[in-house]
């Protein structure tokens, strides 16, 4: 059970992110397909990141003393560089659809092709291979925080709760969702939040009432890209080893299904991303998982194929989908160019 | 829009340094042609040397995967840099495209490439070369390929009945291919009798290729058959989980990673990563839950502290060898043969020099090993006998 919840939420966390980034881009009014590009691009900058400092040995003493928080500091630099890296990756996005009032679909799918290809192009530069990994060891060596890190001894039972978020767990999935939190909250309880979503919604009015939408919508599109670069590392980090190969396994996409899914809202993205990661830890991981603890695995006494198992993910995306779509309102003006014109 | 211009030419900029700042300055080497002096350590040669000419004589077609993997392929890199530089050789190494999932298509191409770059003997690790190696090998018969992990090939590749008997192959041979092939079931065993004899009692094997790579399935059956050996011996029992899930790329991935999460939870403690990359997934997954790793192909205790034993072959040995006939006019000695190499050629084994277990020492190790030279302990290479039932051991095929 504790390896279930752990392994979950290490897989639900950065879809949950970079669908909510995909909520303020949108709900700006800004269709994002560029999740999955800004994703990698952001990835691919943090992983980057490590690989540097590693290099220049800023963090190898604190490593070598065993100073957790020195080096979960590091993550967290590591992050805001993907970060911004995503933000600035972004702002070809605002750029095409609020300034050139171009298709935001086809500007989207562009970063999309444009980001793999050019992170491979670096990597192939820095790396002269396809992967770009640490400098040296391990991201779970370096990053991951152990119940040993807080004082206690390998052999204390921490009880389940302890056992499961304080153990064997990343710092970043923690920052990851209190940043939910706290960005959920500005989207809908404060001055700024209700501005963007106007924007989304109708813009004219808007506009008419002295917000300024261009600029509403290169924030909406920013704190995105932001959060998807967040994301792409995150993920990077804590499934893929902290390593960059031009890829997310087409999480950006999923995140933007379960943006649709939860229907633009941050309670019910929560919920699908949770879901999905559920499915998607129970596909790789099930002839190890042991819910009540006998020691028994259930679901591999069962005897049914891995195959099933692992379809399992997108199976219940589609039929979820069909009993919720019905209820799906995507925001109004979302992909529509702000024109003044048209007011 | 000012602004605009001035922030995109800020991102131009940061992209840019980007892409310069890691390169570092490289002590410039020739690499190949010129130099003279004898060099050992194979990550001191250049990947990437220029010839005056831009033709290279030894080429070396990648398999699945990347160069640097820290396995398989690097392996056999590393053999064809010090026998290049050491003999003041030009050479060379062309990737197929498509990485991971090249096609035949695309490793032909890459053939045709060295060939046209002035390859002369070139040297393809991996049994997925077959086919585009057939190809060429027929197309350039002055050519000579050096085919690691690969047998004696034919001019019609061998066809199988419906009940999976090979039908006569009565095709010629072809002289100018060099088959050499490595007993990894000995390095496996040597690896699962070690452990065992370490102390560890749940043991993990996962396997790159999906079943379909001799190499693995060889490696795979010997850690069982040792594992095994040294329980009895112990009179102990052992448990060994063993899947080929997520490997049929040979890569690292996040579904691979949680599935080791999986087994290393559930209590296994060492799982031998026999896959190149996918020693990725497996060492992460280890040092999340201080579990081990046995490393595949060269010794890789310098890339995790996880690593408590390697099976290794001699690929850097094998290039060497084979590389040594093409050039010293021995070709005719292993052209249209092939050559298999064992623990009798000290092609197979574990890395000494990196000994890290306490209760299995090297002086066991090396009796082990002298047992398995002379034949009185055996070990079994026919995989398809994997499933049957061991004394001393339950094997979970997942």
């Amino acid at each position: 059970m504790t390896f279930l919840i752990r392994q979950t939420l290490i897989y639900a966390v950065p879809l949950m992110i970079v669908a909510l980034a995909g909520v303020f881009a949108e709900r700006s009014g800004i269709i994002d397909l560029a999740l999955e590009g800004i994703m990698i691009f952001g990835a691919f900058i943090g992983v980057l990141f490590v690989n540097m400092v590693q290099e220049a040995g800023v963090f190898d003493q604190a490593k070598a003393d065993g100073d957790w928080l020195a080096l979960q500091g590091f993550a967290m630099l590591a992050m805001l560089a993907a970060a911004a890296a995503g933000a600035v990756f972004s702002l070809l996005l605002s750029f095409a659809s609020v300034n050139l009032k171009a298709d935001q679909t086809i500007g989207g799918t562009a970063l999309n092709l444009m980001a793999p290809a050019l992170v491979l192009f670096f990597i192939r530069i820095i790396a002269d291979q396809n992967v770009l990994n640490m400098a040296r060891g391990d991201a779970p060596s370096w990053f991951m925080l152990r119940k040993t890190d807080l004082g206690f001894s390998r052999t204390d039972d921490l009880g389940f709760l302890g056992e499961t978020f304080i153990h064997q767990v990343y710092l970043v999935t923690y920052i990851c969702i209190l940043l939910f939190v706290v960005l959920s909250v500005v989207l809908y309880r404060t001055k700024f939040g209700l501005r963007l979503r106007s924007c989304g919604e109708n813009p004219q009015a808007a506009d008419s009432l002295g917000i300024n939408v261009y600029q509403m919508r290169y924030a909406g599109t920013t704190i995105s890209g932001a959060l998807a670069g967040m994301g792409g590392f995150v993920y990077a980090l804590t499934t893929a080893n902290c390593s960059s190969n031009g890829d997310v396994a087409g999480f950006g996409f999923l995140a933007l299904a379960v943006m649709i899914f939860g229907n633009w809202k941050p309670l019910n993205i929560a919920g699908a991303a949770l879901l999905f990661g559920l499915f998607k830890c129970i596909a790789a991981s099930y002839t190890s998982i042991d819910i009540n603890g006998d020691g028994i695995c259930m679901l591999k006494e069962i005897g049914i194929s891995a195959h099933v198992y692992r379809m399992l993910p997108y199976i219940i995306t589609l039929v979820v989908l069909a009993f919720t779509s019905k209820k799906s309102r995507a925001p109004k003006a979302e992909g529509i160019p702000y024109d003044k014109g048209q007011r | 829009m000012k602004k605009l211009f001035a922030m995109l030419l800020a991102m131009a900029m940061v992209l840019s340094l980007a892409a310069c700042a890691p390169k570092e300055p490289e002590p410039s080497q020739s690499g190949g042609g010129t130099t003279s002096t004898t060099e050992t350590d194979p990550n001191k040669i250049d990947d990437n040397p220029t010839s005056a000419d831009g033709k290279y004589e030894i080429a070396m077609i990648t398999d699945l995967g990347d160069l640097k993997d820290k396995s398989f392929n690097e392996g056999t890199w590393n053999g064809v840099k010090l026998y290049a530089h050491n003999n003041g050789k030009t050479y060379k190494y062309y990737q197929p495209a498509n990485r991971s999932e090249a096609t035949d298509d695309d490793r032909y191409n890459a053939y045709k490439a060295a060939i046209e770059g002035g390859a002369k003997v070139i040297v393809a690790p991996g049994f997925l070369q077959e086919s585009a190696m057939r190809r060429a090998a027929i197309e350039n018969p002055d050519v000579n390929f050096i085919f690691i992990d690969g047998g004696v090939m034919q001019e019609k590749p061998t066809e199988y009945g419906a009940d999976g008997v090979p039908l006569p192959n009565d095709s010629p041979v072809l002289q100018n291919v060099a088959g050499i092939l490595f007993q990894e079931e000995q390095c496996g065993y040597l690896a699962g009798y070690a452990v065992v004899k370490e102390g560890f009692t749940k043991l993990g094997f996962t396997g790159g290729g999906g079943g379909t790579n001799p190499a693995c399935c060889r490696y795979g059956y010997g850690f069982v058959q040792g594992a095994n050996a040294a329980a009895a011996e112990m009179g102990i029992n052992v448990e060994m989980r063993y899947s080929w899930e997520y490997g049929s790329n040979y890569i690292a991935s996040p579904e691979l990673q949680s599935m080791m999460q999986g087994w290393y939870t559930a209590g296994t403690e060492v799982v031998f990563a026999c896959g190149g990359p996918m020693f990725q997934s497996v060492a992460a997954a280890a040092s999340a839950n201080d579990g081990f790793v046995i490393g595949v192909d060269v010794d890789q205790s310098g890339d995790s502290d996880t690593v408590i034993t390697s099976a290794m072959k001699g690929l850097a040995q094998s290039v060497d060898f084979a590389l040594d006939k093409y050039f010293g006019n021995g070709w005719s000695s292993i052209g249209g043969e092939s050559t298999s190499l064992g623990a009798k050629e000290d092609a197979v084994g574990l890395p000494t020099a990196s000994w890290s277990m306490k209760n299995f020492s090297v002086e066991e190790y090396e009796t082990m090993l002298a047992g398995i030279k002379d034949g009185s302990v055996s070990v079994d290479a026919d995989y398809s006998n994997l499933e049957q039932g061991y004394s001393n051991l339950t094997l979970t095929v997942e």
